[in-house]
């Protein structure tokens, strides 16, 4: 058991430190930092609603360029380890395939937070410029949006394992984008009905309700967020990333690497 | 029960892919292997490109699952990971993460063996000098030639100081010199009591280096056995090299002569040698060297892939 933990841990500090000597992820932390930083700015031209627009502004730019984050390691990490073949030396060792994936995914999940958290001290900051308290119920916005992230990269990794990069990445853009208008796929039928009931009723099953972690307008207008909603939210979050993550390995266990 | 001292028992082994897109159909690649790596033997697997050799060793390394057939490292079957430790795999064109400078790689190996800090710090050190690398031990792998590569690649199969070391085409993409340190490698590993199965097509480093080798030819195992049982080790004919001998030259009909730059090669054969030399001195010319020939590894891989080796259809296990 101790061997199992530490080959995990090995693979997660590696995965992390290659997120860690990527460029491009510099970047787009910036980007989300000079996001949050431009609400300073379109705060001074609304009158008495500077704060919700900062706040507004720093978590809209958290889920989005935490999405592409998401994404771009979540896919690009994995597929590279297969493209590039370099794993091959790695699978060869003591390390079972599952240990693998799943230290990959801890590494990937791990780079999530430490970039939120950058985010996050972003947004506290430009709040403090502007002489407002810190907030803490803006974690109540961000702690769920890092419940979805941690989805995407799941789903990122299981696509990786299917197909190419390319694909991968559009397969998880597509289903974090279903994933936010389930109710439009609910209401399909009403739109076109001849689609079968029963593929409607699949797929709302299936494609997980993105809108379950989104609590950035409630967080921006000052509503409270319950802790039952939120343990809700985890225990959602929580179930759908064990089910991907189980269906990722089983491809990533039955995989050939010819 | 499989025999723990035996490094490597297979039976069987077959692996076959799937072609096409749409009307899929499934290709041999590797069809009832049978092959014995016995402790402390350097056999060589060799076949042209195609024959299934990688595909042979990724099953061994689990990187593949086979259709049918089983094998055994050190007593154990391949589901059973334990062997893991006691077995070292250099991939064909192997890609490490570039990011990483050769030290952090090593160091991230021992760790999947789970080596203790100080002993990963230790063999770290003790193998990049090994293949040459520790005035780069630092540099990102990014910056790193082919050849570089290669070299580190070989230092992480060796972290957890394995029995069996599995190389698949260890030799490609080195220069000489690196030919030279993996050739003296694999020789100093054998002295050390290890066990060594590299594939390759590089005939005359099998020749140099192997105790058996084994040939596949189109995933079928054509014949494995000691160089000598395989070779034919009688002298084929002997090679003479002459110089001041004109085009003219008599008494030199007997042979097949070729003219290289201002030498003369005569190939004759054994019992007409002392004849030839003598008229060689004849006709003015001077021998410059005498020379037995025998049949190589390639001549009998090339004979073989046309499937004119003798012996053909009684080959098997040797």
């Amino acid at each position: 058991m101790g061997g199992r933990l530490s080959r995990l841990r090995a693979v997660a500090a590696n995965t992390f430190r290659e997120t860690v000597r990527e460029r491009v992820l510099y970047n787009l932390v910036f980007f989300a930092i000079l996001m949050t930083l431009s609400g300073l700015l379109l705060g001074q031209l609304s009158i008495r609603q500077d704060e919700k627009i900062i706040k507004d502004i720093g978590l809209a730019a958290m889920d989005l360029f935490g999405l592409l984050i998401a994404v771009f390691i979540g896919v690009g990490l994995v597929s590279k380890e297969i493209e590039r073949r370099s794993l091959y030396p790695l699978l060869a060792k003591p390390i079972t395939r599952g240990e693998f994936y799943l230290g990959k995914f801890a590494g990937l999940v791990f780079t999530l937070l430490v970039n939120l958290a950058v985010m996050t001290a972003g947004l506290y900051l430009t709040l403090l410029a502007t002489g407002r308290r810190l907030d803490p119920g803006l974690l109540a916005a961000v702690y769920p949006i890092f419940l979805g992230l941690v989805l995407v990269v799941a789903f990122a990794m299981l696509f990786s394992t299917l197909t190419s990069s390319a694909l991968a990445s559009i397969f998880t853009v597509g289903v974090v984008v279903a994933g936010r208008f389930t109710d439009v796929v609910r209401n399909m039928r009403e739109v076109a009905p001849g689609v079968p009931s029963w593929l409607v009723e699949t797929l709302y099953l299936a494609l997980p309700n993105f809108r379950n972690f989104d609590f950035k307008d409630r967080v921006a207008y000052g509503d409270p967020v319950s802790p039952s909603i939120l343990a809700w939210a985890t225990v959602y979050g929580a179930a759908y990333v064990a089910v991907v993550l189980a269906l990722g390995l089983a491809s990533f266990r039955s995989r050939d690497f010819q | 029960m499989q025999d723990t001292a035996t490094p490597l028992v297979v039976r069987g082994l077959s692996k076959a892919y799937r072609v096409g897109h749409v009307l899929q159909s499934l290709r041999p690649v590797l069809q009832d292997l049978d092959l014995d790596v016995r402790p402390g033997e350097v056999l060589g697997y060799v076949g042209p490109n195609g024959a299934g050799k990688t595909t042979t060793l990724k099953l061994l390394t689990g990187l593949l699952r086979a259709d049918r057939g089983q094998a055994w490292v050190f007593g154990l079957p391949l589901a059973d990971r334990r062997w893991r430790h006691r077995v070292g795999y250099l991939p064909e064109h192997p890609y490490l993460y570039d990011y990483l400078t050769p030290a952090e790689y090593l160091d991230y190996v021992g760790r999947l063996f789970g080596l203790a800090a100080s002993r990963r710090r230790e063999r770290s050190r003790e193998l990049l000098a090994l293949v040459g690398l520790e005035r780069s031990a630092e540099q990102p792998m990014r910056r790193f030639s082919k050849g570089m590569v290669q070299r580190a690649a070989l230092a992480q199969a060796l972290v957890n100081d394995p029995e069996l070391l599995i190389l698949d085409e260890p030799m490609s993409g080195l220069d000489p010199l690196g030919r030279r340190l993996v050739r003296n490698l694999i020789l100093d590993l054998r002295k050390t009591g290890k066990t060594v199965l590299f594939s390759t097509h590089i005939l005359s480093d099998a020749e140099a280096l192997c105790d058996r080798v084994a040939v596949l030819r189109a995933g079928r195992l054509v014949k494995v056995g000691a160089l000598g049982e395989i070779l034919r080790l009688e002298v084929a004919h002997m090679e003479v090299f002459a110089a001041g001998l004109g085009p003219d030259a008599s008494g030199l009909e007997n042979a097949r002569r070729e003219q290289v730059g201002d030498r003369t090669r005569l190939e004759v054969e054994e019992r007409s040698l002392g004849r030839m030399i003598a008229a060689v001195e004849a006709a003015g010319g001077r021998v410059l060297s005498v020379q037995p020939v025998r049949q190589s590894l390639e001549d009998y891989f090339f004979q073989a892939m046309e499937g004119r080796a003798s012996g053909e259809g009684t080959w098997g296990e040797g």
